[in-house]
């Protein structure tokens, strides 16, 4: 910090508490905010490189490994996508429901850690989890038997609770018997009453009175709130099918980061993920998850990023309900997959991961080899929006100390919840002040 | 679980079978189930989230932890480290938790934080050669696994008195 030249420059070497390595930097030229730069440098790595030349079947597999917190949006994804390109479509049917109450899993294991372990701590000002934990035992304790339900979830379905083994374009390798389902059925109504509770909880902390402005970009699904398919929609009129991604959306590189910035061609910035998901889709709410919505105060419309935490929790409710009544129709499938053919065709698939949409295009040939592979994760879309949040809550901030400023700038970013590993580890926060 | 009979010493091996030497905990753990065939021990391997250890030391008394390390000390070091009262030396921590390295350490700090630490925690830790990407260990630490395996049964062993009590 040189306050002589009126040069302020404020630090944070880690920014703790997010998914991947990244750095923010913030300039400030007396009270004007020059820039402000979301860095990830994550190394590239590669993976729609290295998809070409593999064969179809193997996409699930391969890009669960993007991410350890939503390998099930992953494999959702692009086995969606893979699907579309050979013609088929899953939209309904118990493979179906097996793939959304899978999906549920990985929505509760990820929005758990984030709101207990990860966003909790900056309400109740806390460095991290451990120190909270001290204070507050049972917020900790929630968390982690949310988790675990979510990872049981995952276990029974997907195989494992990390890097599911059993997903398959098609389908799934096996199906659940009904008997290893109602297992999870008393866990998962724990969560959910802890979902309710966290509601209420998360409604009562104190929130900045802020709005952002970008897009806000999900999926609409006619059948429900929006987690493994729908059309791509915004509050700025944009309703298109996944195959029209590139026809309305752009990913540019820029020098700071290892990631590609996302926007829209014709209105640039956009958010993606619980904010936009929840103010697009309220009404699709499962009555228990809306009802919850309302008595924590939310509007049909959400845009304070803060409130991000009670939008997290009312999509708690919804995917531990909704897990539930999927269990509780669920008829174990004559086959656990229907057969995918290859042949020469370029597919789209778009789903909704904890995080917002995620979108894949794959082309492959006529025996099933990917000739092209794109996958555009949500933290990479929300990299611009992200950055407009910041200046804006710099702008806000200014005379807040240093070491304030810098608190609120990571709080700020952790509203977002960013999957730095996702989008290409660790954030570096520098203001610089002039 | 019945209070009045306090589960075995429970062995934990932890690491990443697919990067180098990070297999050296899951390799020793695999070697130390099959020496302790009779014993009162638990063996158990660990690839996934270090979190888990939360659970499975609910209604333990005592726990051994193998873990490779990178603190730059040759490869092949082995430490014991006492984590049952105080937190591993700063140099052992991960560094900042985030949820994809919520590593052994600040894990054992979340279970003394949520009273969930057996009475004895201890921590082997081996030094490792590399971790690239890629299965298998490097020739030294290979070659030492079966004498650290046999030290960390001959602690888990001398830790049951503290489950008896």
């Amino acid at each position: 910090m040189s306050e002589a030249d009126g040069t302020r420059t404020i630090r944070t070497d880690y920014l703790a508490r997010v998914e991947g390595e990244g750095a923010m930097y913030v300039k400030l030229e007396g009270r004007e905010v020059s820039e402000v730069k979301l860095r990830l440098y994550e190394p590239p790595r590669f993976f729609e490189a290295f998809l070409r030349g593999r064969s179809y079947t193997e996409v699930p597999d391969i890009t669960a490994r993007i991410c350890g917190i939503c390998p099930v949006a992953y494999q959702m994804s692009s086995a969606r996508a893979m699907e579309d390109a050979c013609g088929v479509r899953i939209d309904e049917g118990p493979i179906r429901d097996l793939r959304r109450l899978l999906y549920c899993g990985e929505w509760i294991e990820s929005h758990s850690l984030h709101v207990y372990m990860l966003h909790a701590p900056d309400f109740l000002g806390y460095p991290g989890a451990i120190e909270m934990a001290r204070d507050h035992r049972e917020i900790v304790e929630q968390g982690l038997q949310m988790k675990k339900a979510g990872n049981a979830l995952m276990t029974v379905i997907g195989g494992r609770e990390v890097h599911p083994i059993n997903v398959r374009v098609g389908g799934f390798y096996r199906a659940p018997t009904r008997a290893e389902l109602g297992a999870l059925i008393e866990p998962l109504e724990r969560a959910r009453e802890t979902a309710l509770a966290t509601a209420r909880w998360t409604s009562t902390l104190e929130f900045p009175d802020v709005e952002i402005e970008p897009e806000h970009v999900a999926l609409a699904d006619p059948g429900g709130y929006p987690i493994d398919r729908g059309r791509i929609v915004s509050d700025g009129g944009l309703d298109i099918e996944p195959s029209g991604f590139d026809e309305h959306f752009v990913e540019e590189h820029v020098e700071h980061s290892t990631a590609l910035h996302a926007r829209l061609r014709e209105r640039g910035s956009y958010l993606t993920g619980p904010l936009a998901r929840y103010s697009l889709a309220s009404r699709a709410l499962r009555p228990l998850a809306l009802a919850t919505a309302r008595e924590a105060g939310l509007n049909s419309v959400c845009r304070n990023p803060f409130q991000s935490i009670v939008v997290r929790a009312v999509e708690l409710v919804q995917a531990t309900d909704e897990a539930l009544a999927l269990i509780d129709a669920y008829e174990r499938p004559d086959a656990p997959a229907v057969a995918v053919e290859p042949r020469q065709a370029v597919g789209h698939g778009a789903t909704e991961a904890p995080r917002g949409m995620l979108y894949h295009r794959y082309e492959i040939d006529e025996d099933g080899t990917i000739l092209d592979a794109r996958i555009v994760p949500p933290t990479s879309q929300n990299q611009r929006a992200i950055e407009e949040d910041l200046r804006a809550v710099v702008e806000r901030s200014l005379d807040l100390s240093d070491e304030e400023l810098t608190l609120r700038c990571e709080h700020a970013i952790r509203n977002h919840d960013p999957c730095i590993s996702c989008s290409t580890h660790f954030l570096e926060l520098t203001i610089d002040r002039e | 679980m019945n209070e009045a009979t306090p589960l075995g010493v429970l062995v934990v091996g932890v690491g990443n079978e697919l990067r180098g030497d990070d297999g050296a905990g899951l390799e020793v753990a695999r070697r130390a189930r099959q020496r302790a065939r009779g014993d009162d021990i638990d063996v158990r391997e660990l690839r996934d989230d270090p979190i888990e250890l939360l659970d499975a030391w609910v209604g333990r008394a005592a726990a051994v932890l193998v873990d490779t390390m990178r603190s730059g000390a040759s490869p092949g070091t082995v430490l014991r480290l006492d984590a049952s009262h105080e937190p591993l030396p700063a140099a052992h921590r991960h560094g900042p938790s985030s949820t994809h390295a919520t590593g052994v350490a600040e894990t054992i700090e979340l279970a003394r934080a949520l009273g969930r630490m057996p009475t004895r925690v201890i921590v082997y830790a081996v030094e490792g050669r590399r971790f690239d990407a890629g299965a298998g260990l490097s020739e030294e630490i290979a070659a030492i696994v079966p004498a650290v395996a046999d030290r960390v049964l001959r602690e888990a062993r001398s830790l049951r008195s503290v489950t008896a009590q």
